[in-house]
């Protein structure tokens, strides 16, 4: 009979995103750290359609090493309520040993009895079939690999060996931990679960970053996603299937644009038409757009905004294209037109500095949309 | 537009037909008294222009008389299309009509159309620019909607002039982007571009701040949990550690041995002590007998010692005593010989005086006889020097010696020159005939040629005479004669015969100058400072006697020398004496106490031998024997028990340490446990505080916060930049927008006030203030005659733009001067006489007597006759 578990990581229970504007009317912070707690749930669901027994945590369960007690009790109250599944937590760099002590020892003191902290590098029996080798981290940053304890950890003869750690690989990031990618062969795993990374990633077959259930950032543009990770027995590869927990979707849009073409019509082309209120989209408009074509753009986003969960236009790399029919809509001589002149002339002087620039080519875009409201 | 007449019917106290008639080109002058009905006039003119006949407005029922009816306006115009009929009635019947030569060709609202086009379209027309009401005198009087209408029409104005002007202003589009933009900057900022209490801005800063402050406020917790989380951890390990029960036991055996060991060491101590005293004891006799041996011995060999010295001294002293004697006789002899030779050297010194000054009074003498005999040479010196300067002066200067020689020369050359040219006769005698033919007395020399200038007899000895004339023309005989003469006259003006007489004068002269040179330089080298000077020398030299009996001085020298040598041998052999006397005094001293020390020795030593009674040296050395043998038994003994000690400082100090180790664990169990109560309610608190998260959050709003102040910044960076560059933009355009109405204005302005200028207020589009002498005057505080002579000319220039830009209006004015002055008067009417060539002016006045002197045409408001109703 085949051997399954859900593998999952940076759940980041808590996270109140207070960096995320919300307007007066809205409620995008709340409900995306509802989410969060929500993918408590979710892996619970999968685990159950997938007849898992275990939800292997890789770290970084919760946002801060101190959650608020209403955070924590609520998240394993969440957990308790599924007593069929064990629930193994590993503290993370965000709920490392040591700055979160008080946090893994509320949770060794009141977690329901399907949940456990695991806060020492000791192997732990999956059933009668696995073991689960953890690697708590113990400070928030280390340059060390915490997994090389993993060679000389212990398991009983033939189970399966499952190790669990969080932190980067070597290859492919640059945060100073440094966990060996072979690192399953060198410590005779068939598995090891990693968490830290916020976006899926396969190391290999059988080193495997889940990433986060539920997104976080604009980094990755999919939905969450945990694993399910099935053995058909001792020394097969590991079955590792893909389950889309996450509710909101976090991406980045290129909007590339050039003189002469209709903005605003640009942008509504690659705005989703569905699913808008759980879309935090972040367009980046690059190349070059006439004054008209900015006032239009940006009208455009801002009627569009509303809808989705957040909207954020970035003009940061959209240079302005003067035309002398936009500079003559403002005025084709005398005060208006000389002022406009000049600020044009100062948006494209490269001796000022970038900020004079920016300041002056913003003012001119300024003057365009009073003169064209007025007209209006 | 011109106005040719106007007729009122039933027009306040215009009941019947009233007209003024004949209105003008140029300048119209109604003037009549107050209540005549000017202004009646005034504001019909104005109800025909710009009241619809439907109108019922209080305008229109101010016009009503008294007694009742509809006010009645006909105002005939004339334009560049013809003459026209305007009528308008109100109140009863009302109605509009345009009547063109008798022919009506609009009527009702197509006739308000007509004015209005007449007028020049939309723009508030003439009315509140040109036509001034009676009591509005100054630029902004009048009602709200007087005031706008004005301000209407004014930029109606300029945006007539020029085509380019609305644009060049920016005109409304420019004063709503501009004012947009300080409405939207107004939001953040104050007027002086600080941020505004409670505004975004402001707020934005605050919120910084605050969240900057709840942030390391936040952190500053967060670090203290840290840190509570790890001594907490250092605290529970040290109390299990102190706690354990094997630590317990182990401290508890390790202190049972050391006290043990301890006490050990103690009483081994107390032994140790006890023989070390009996050693001390035993070495203190041992100590005392040999003390005893060696003072018996020491005082035996001191009394033999001073014995033999007391005889050695007393030799000495008796030596002594003699030597003295001796050398006292020795030193009164070299005494005596000193006062002797003292006496000797005073005589030689007397001698030596007297010697030297008789060689002074030799030496006065001779000194004398040189300096006389200076001064008689430097005398003669002197008068040689006047002798050589009498002599210089008397031969030719330089300058006349020249002339001659230069005369001379002149005179050589007219002669050499005439004797070129000249006629020769060469004379060749025959043997014995030298001499035959003479010119004269004078001899032919042979084979010499004679020039013969002139005319000349030649005597031929023996044969005759022969005449030769030479040709005229060839020779100049006058040059020579004329030069002749000039050196002649010359030299006879300098006083001689010829010119070697001159010249050997000259000589002279310049010998005497020679002379005269010598002289003076004998004289400088003999009285360098005059003669005077070496008399006051010779004066100086003193006259002394000659002593006959004087030693000569040399010898007298030898003999004080002599003298010298003598009494300082003398002297020298009594100090010498006298020396050798003290140091013999000294010695018999000291060997008078030395014997008187050495007695004082031997008697002490014998004193002390008496005090040892019968004890012999034998007994003394053999107790001192006994007790040395004794103190060496006591210290073999003590080094046999202090061998075997045990270190009683390391035993203590075990003791200690065991103790120490034990009361530190008791004090650390104390500390460490309420320690840890004490962080655990600490890391309660915090952790159940959420501080973390709290702080995660406060990062993140405070990043957000941040952002907002910066975008925040970067608005009120581009509405300042914004508002800058429009206000830049219309200032600059501001000087071409008011061109026109100065350049109309100018000239006016400088009938009152040469060199005066007038600012513009940007929104008002009036004057705001009249530079004057370079001072600028706000319009608000000039005197109200001035006031109303700046609105007068302005609205005159107004007119003129009025008319340029094609929509000619008459200028009408009610009162408009009331508060000028006769001698301003003048002035004014000169400028609307100026405005008045090509425009339009009715002026109404109730000023009869100073405006008698506006000139013009004069009108007048006469009832209507039949014949002048129809028209």
């Amino acid at each position: 009979m085949a051997f399954c578990f859900i593998h999952a990581s940076d759940l980041h229970i808590g996270r109140k995103f207070a960096n995320i504007p919300q307007p007066a009317d809205g409620n995008i912070r709340g409900r995306l750290m509802e989410a969060r707690h929500g993918t408590i749930g979710k892996l619970a669901k999968a685990a159950h359609q997938n007849s898992a027994e275990h939800i292997l945590l890789a770290g970084d369960t919760f946002d801060t090493a101190t959650p608020s007690p209403v955070v924590i009790r609520q998240a394993l109250s969440a957990m308790g309520e599924t007593p069929d599944i064990t629930w193994w937590l590993l503290p993370g760099n965000h709920d490392n040993l040591r700055d979160a002590e008080p946090l893994w020892e509320t949770i060794q003191r009141d977690a329901p009895t399907n949940v456990i902290a695991l806060t020492d590098a000791k192997p732990h029996d999956l059933g009668e079939r696995a073991t689960l080798l953890p690697c708590p981290v113990a400070y928030r940053s280390s340059a060390s690999d915490p997994t090389e304890l993993l060679v000389t950890m212990a398991s009983d003869e033939g189970k399966l060996r499952i190790g669990l750690a969080h932190g980067g690989v070597t290859d492919f990031t640059d945060s100073g931990e440094a966990i060996a990618p072979d690192r399953d062969r060198t410590a005779r795993l068939d598995y090891l679960a990693l968490g830290d990374w916020h976006g899926r990633m396969a190391v290999s077959d059988r080193v495997q970053y889940s990433g986060s259930p539920e997104q976080d950032r604009f980094k990755h543009s999919r939905r969450g996603v945990c694993l399910c990770v099935t053995f058909d027995g001792p020394g097969a590869t590991p079955k590792v299937e893909e389950i889309e927990t996450g509710k909101f979707l976090w991406t980045e849009v290129e909007l590339q644009l050039h003189p002469h073409q209709d903005a605003a019509a640009a942008l509504n082309a690659i705005l989703p038409v569905n699913g808008r209120r759980d879309l935090l989209l972040r367009v980046a408009a690059m190349g070059w757009a006439s004054l008209p074509d900015q006032v239009e753009l940006k009208s455009t986003a801002e009627q569009s905004a509303p809808e989705f969960a957040h909207f954020e236009l970035r003009t940061d790399g959209l240079g302005t294209q003067y035309e002398a029919a936009d500079l003559d809509e403002i005025d084709r001589g005398g005060a208006l037109r000389l002022a406009a002149d000049r600020l044009m002339g100062e948006a494209e002087t490269e001796t000022l500095s970038q900020e004079q620039r920016e300041v002056a080519g913003d003012a001119l875009a300024r003057l365009y949309a009073y003169v064209r409201e007025d007209a209006t | 537009m011109k106005i040719r007449s106007i007729t009122l019917k039933n027009v306040r106290r215009f009941t019947s037909a009233t007209r003024v008639d004949d209105i003008g080109d140029g300048l119209n002058v109604l003037s009549e008294p107050n209540e005549f009905g000017k202004s009646t006039l005034f504001d019909a003119i104005q109800a025909l222009f710009f009241k619809p006949h439907g109108s019922r407005d209080k305008d229109i029922s101010s016009l009503r008389p008294h007694a009742g009816g509809a006010p009645e306006v006909t105002i005939e115009i004339e334009t560049d299309e013809g003459r026209y009929s305007v009528f308008k009635r109100w109140l009863q019947k009302p109605a509009a009509m345009i009547h063109r030569n008798g022919t009506l060709i609009a009527q009702a609202d197509e006739a308000e159309a007509w004015i209005s086009d007449v007028l020049g379209g939309d723009g508030g027309g003439p009315s509140g620019l040109i036509w001034v009401r009676q009591g509005m005198t100054d630029l902004t009087g009048g009602s709200k909607k007087e005031q706008d209408a004005a301000l209407e029409a004014r930029r109606d104005l300029m945006t007539s002039v020029g085509e380019e002007v609305e644009a060049m202003t920016g005109g409304r589009r420019m004063d709503a982007a501009l004012a947009r933009c300080r409405e939207e900057l107004a939001v953040y900022v104050t007027s002086t571009g600080r941020p505004k209490t409670s505004g975004p801005w402001k707020e934005a800063q605050e919120r910084v701040e605050m969240l900057t402050e709840q942030h390391e406020t936040l952190g500053s917790t967060a670090r203290d949990l840290h840190e509570a989380l790890a001594e907490r951890k250092r605290a529970r390990r040290d109390l299990h550690e102190m706690e354990s029960p094997e630590a317990a036991e182990q401290r508890r055996a390790k202190l049972e041995l050391a006290r043990k060991a301890h006490s050990v060491a103690e009483r081994h101590a107390e032994k140790v002590d006890a023989e070390a005293r009996r050693v001390e004891m035993a070495r203190l006799t041992v100590d005392r007998a040999r003390t005893q041996l060696d003072s018996f011995r020491v005082t035996l060999a001191e009394q033999q010692d001073a014995a033999e010295k007391v005889e050695v001294a007393a030799n000495e002293a008796k030596s002594a005593s003699e030597a003295l004697e001796a050398q006292q006789a020795i030193r009164d002899a070299a005494e005596t010989t000193f006062q002797t030779s003292q006496s000797k050297l005073k005589e030689a010194e007397a001698s030596m005086a007297l010697a030297q000054r008789t060689k002074a009074a030799k030496e006065g003498v001779e000194r004398r006889r040189e300096m006389e005999e200076r001064i008689k040479n430097a005398e003669k010196m002197r008068s040689a020097m006047e002798t050589a300067a009498v002599a210089a002066r008397a031969g030719p200067s330089a300058k006349t010696l020249s002339r001659l020689e230069a005369l001379s020369t002149a005179h050589n050359t007219a002669l050499a020159a005439r004797d070129a040219t000249a006629t020769k006769v060469i004379a060749r005698y025959a043997e014995g005939r030298d001499g035959a033919i003479r010119a004269g007395d004078k001899a032919l020399t042979d084979g010499r040629a004679h020039a013969l200038p002139r005319a000349v007899r030649l005597t031929i000895e023996g044969v005759g005479t022969l005449e030769v004339r030479p040709g005229e023309g060839d020779q100049d005989i006058d040059t020579v004669d004329v030069a002749a003469q000039k050196l002649k006259e010359a030299l006879k003006e300098a006083g001689f015969d010829d010119l070697e007489a001159a010249r050997a004068a000259a000589a002279a002269c310049a010998e005497a100058e020679q002379n005269y040179r010598e002289a003076k330089a004998v004289l400088a080298s003999v009285a360098p400072d005059g003669i005077d000077k070496l008399r006051e020398v010779l004066n100086q030299i003193p006259v002394l006697d000659l002593d006959t009996e004087a030693l000569d001085p040399d010898a007298a020298e030898t003999l004080l020398e002599n003298a010298q040598d003598a009494h300082e041998h003398a002297r020298l052999a009594r100090d010498t004496a006298s020396e050798k006397l003290a140091d013999d005094r000294t010695e018999a001293t000291r060997a008078e106490t030395n014997l008187t020390s050495f007695r004082d020795r031997l008697k002490r030593a014998k004193d002390a031998l008496e005090k040892f009674g019968e004890i012999s040296e034998t007994d003394l050395v053999e107790a001192t024997v006994a007790a040395e043998k004794v103190f060496k038994d006591a210290q073999a003994e003590y080094a046999r028990i202090l061998r075997d000690a045990p270190d009683l400082t390391t035993t203590k100090a075990a003791l200690s340490r065991a103790e120490s180790i034990e009361a530190q664990a008791k004090e650390k169990i104390a500390h460490l446990k309420p320690l840890l109560a004490r962080l655990e309610e600490r890391i309660g608190r915090s952790s159940g505080d959420a501080i973390e998260e709290r702080l995660t959050e406060t990062a993140e709003k405070l990043e957000t916060a941040k952002e907002t102040l910066a975008r925040i910044e970067h608005e009120v960076a581009v509405l300042t930049r914004l508002e800058e560059a429009l206000g830049t933009a219309r200032n600059e355009a501001r000087e071409r927008y008011f061109a026109p109405i100065a350049k109309e204005l100018k000239p006016l302005l400088h009938l009152l006030w040469p060199e005066a200028e007038l600012t513009w207020g940007e929104e008002s589009l009036l004057p705001d203030a009249l530079v004057r002498d370079g001072r600028e005057e706000s319009i608000d505080v000039l005197s109200g005659g001035t006031q109303e002579q700046v609105a007068l000319l302005v609205r005159l220039a107004f007119a003129r733009m009025l008319a340029s830009s094609g929509r000619v209006a008459p200028v009408i004015l009610d009162d408009a001067l009331i508060f000028t002055d006769d001698d301003r008067i003048e002035r004014m009417f000169d400028a609307l006489h100026r405005q008045a060539g090509d425009l339009q002016i009715i002026v109404l006045s109730c000023r009869q007597r100073a405006f008698g002197d506006l000139g013009g045409r004069a009108l007048h408001l006469l009832p209507v006759t039949t014949e002048t109703a129809a028209f």
